[in-house]
């Protein structure tokens, strides 16, 4: 297939995506569905341009990054060392806790979030806690799977050339099961954003889950929209973006065809060099040291202010009902 | 454990014969599953009652039974699993009664149309749900209704996804072959596609399953008056701490049968059809 040929399925392919924003937009307006339930995409729009004008979004945004990033990297911290060691040390002890591994990663993150309230208070420990929980376990287990499915081959033959421990880590085991590490980090990273916006709703002054929430509380139904809208388009980009960065890291690995990729051929692929790995941490520390700073000074409010949660009021001037209460 | 453990070991000493090390190393291997947690739980009962845990934030395991018994004894215990089940269940029924057949038509007769919606099917199975709970409360109100909604919408995706795959993955000579020997719609619906499909279904089935719960007892915490998710919720907010680990503790318990079961389900139905 041509280019022009692969633009052309792309167009007809966003159609229905286009059709059903089409549809956002005209229901409300010929009044098939009442506007001030559903408000038309223009509006919606129109109140995430007004959040990101008042900067209250891109803060929110900033917030509910450090915490996300915070926790992938705690994680991460945890998850890769102890999957190394268990994946290719200490196999005997890796079975033996396997199952209790497998049920602690069943359990409910939400069940444990007023545990994790408990014991870490309830400031920014807590959810970056539950983040980390949530995420460490996917890593871990793709960790311990990746290094122990190295091809014996592989590791015989670095034995025989007499490689050291280290060398053998470094230049054999690693690189083998970075493909596989990446995978559980992408479903870590996603589960994290899902995990993230659920105890921001539950028990937070600030993020993207408590802009909605709030959204919700106080009935600014076109924010809540906004909100949602933005979380969504956030989500999905991310979830993309991890997809994309993982095919053209290890462009070398096949990925069975899927019912929505069949017959979708990549005209170009990126390959991410030098500069794209400066940039990616040079972003990533952004978010951390302007998170950090942000994520303090919020809180701070939130103490100077008058019991909690009503010190964050005054982020969009309307009156907030404390969080606890149902719907 | 231990008990089990003697009780074997007992058997095998007694049928004589056999000598006792090997005996001891297939004991081994079986209970090796069963270690890491038996040290949990022995650590969970030991550790407060020692002292090296503040018994305030960490209950003794057994103070988390005696928790258990006395809600059990008043009949609340079993309302609020039961209320939660049902959630579960009628969501997940939901979604099964509309995504399977759905999914049938989509990937089945229109493959092309299939293709045409897979963006915008792909976008709504990867919208995160939470946002859209204050919307569902919107429209549904704060009742049943709203739960139930976003359980089924959250299970629908992976059941309908899957089944998609499952039709269309389906052998095309088994197709073909069925087409030669002069098969119509129903035959091939009935003997060919829906086999074949099944265990890409049922893999659909699980990973909606798991996600109702998990959005299940989210939904409780965020509003609910009865329920495993408001019991945590309502014990972290009264500070009932060993209710808080009871609740915690069974919905992980639950969540491991609910999997444990289908899995096993999946098994048998599997093998079951392909023999």
């Amino acid at each position: 297939m041509s280019q022009a040929g692969y633009m052309n399925n792309y167009l007809l392919r966003s159609s229905g995506v286009l059709l059903f924003l089409t549809l956002w937009e005209t229901a409300p307006r010929l009044a098939w569905l009442d506007p001030y339930f559903v408000p038309p995409l223009s509006v919606v729009v129109a109140e995430i341009g007004l959040l990101l004008g008042t900067g209250d979004l891109p803060i929110h945004l900033l917030v509910s990054s450090w915490r996300g990033v915070t926790g992938l990297f705690l994680a991460l911290l945890i998850a890769l060392p102890l999957g190394v060691i268990l994946g290719r040390w200490l196999t005997g002890l890796a079975d033996a806790l396997d199952p209790l591994l497998r049920v602690l990663s069943q359990v409910n993150p939400f069940a444990l979030l007023p545990l994790f309230l408990l014991f870490f208070g309830i400031g920014e420990t807590a959810k970056v806690a539950v983040v980390t929980w949530v995420t460490l376990w996917p890593i871990l287990f793709y960790t311990i799977t990746a290094t122990r499915t190295v091809d014996p081959l592989q590791i015989k033959s670095a034995a025989a050339l007499g490689v050291t421990r280290s060398q053998m880590l470094c230049k054999v085991i690693l690189p083998a099961a970075v493909p596989t590490i990446f995978i559980g980090i992408r479903i870590g990273a996603s589960l994290t954003f899902f995990i993230l916006i659920a105890a921001e709703m539950l028990g937070a002054g600030s993020g993207l889950g408590w802009l909605v929430h709030n959204s919700a509380m106080n009935y600014l139904i076109p924010r809540i929209y906004a909100g949602a809208t933005f979380i969504i388009l956030l989500g999905f980009l991310l979830n993309r973006f991890l997809l994309y960065l993982e095919k053209s890291l290890f462009a070398w690995q096949e990925y069975p065809a899927s019912w929505t990729t069949a017959g979708e051929i990549r005209p170009y692929v990126w390959r991410p060099g030098k500069g794209a790995a400066i940039a990616g941490a040079a972003t990533l520390s952004v978010i951390l040291i302007l998170g950090a700073c942000e994520v303090r000074k919020l809180n701070q409010e939130a103490m100077a202010g008058a019991g909690g949660s009503s010190g964050h009021a005054k982020h969009f001037g309307t009156p907030v009902e404390s969080g606890s209460g149902g719907f | 454990m231990s008990k089990a453990e003697l009780m074997e070991s007992g058997e095998t000493v007694a049928h004589g014969g056999v000598d006792l090390s090997g005996a001891l190393d297939s004991l081994n291997e079986k209970l090796m599953d069963y270690y890491g947690i038996a040290v949990l739980v022995i650590l969970w009962e030991v550790a407060p009652r020692l002292g090296w845990i503040d018994s305030q934030f960490f209950p003794a395991l057994s103070s988390v039974f005696a928790e258990g018994v006395k809600l059990w004894a008043d009949g609340t215990l079993l309302l609020h699993i039961a209320v939660s089940l049902q959630r579960t269940f009628l969501g997940l029924m939901g979604a099964t009664a509309l995504a399977i057949p759905l999914g049938f038509v989509l990937g089945g007769w229109f493959p092309r149309f299939t293709r045409f919606l897979s963006p915008l099917l792909n976008l709504f199975g990867q919208i995160n749900a939470f946002s859209l709970f204050p919307l569902f409360v919107l429209f549904f109100g704060i009742g049943e209704l709203a739960k139930f909604s976003i359980i089924f919408w959250s299970c629908l995706w992976p059941i309908l996804f899957m089944t998609i795959a499952g039709v269309q993955r389906v052998e095309p000579l088994f197709i073909k072959l069925a087409r030669s020997m002069g098969g119509g719609r129903r035959i091939l619906l009935v003997h060919v596609l829906i086999p074949g499909a099944l265990p890409s279904i049922f893999t659909g089935v699980r990973i909606g399953a798991t996600v109702a719960f998990l959005m299940l007892i989210a939904a409780e915490m965020i509003g609910a008056s009865s329920g495993l998710g408001w019991l945590v919720h309502n014990s972290s907010v009264n500070y009932i701490i060993p209710r808080l680990y009871l609740a915690a503790l069974l919905i992980a318990l639950l969540g491991m049968i609910f999997n444990y079961s289908l899995h096993r389900l999946e098994a048998h139905l599997i093998h079951g059809t392909t023999n």
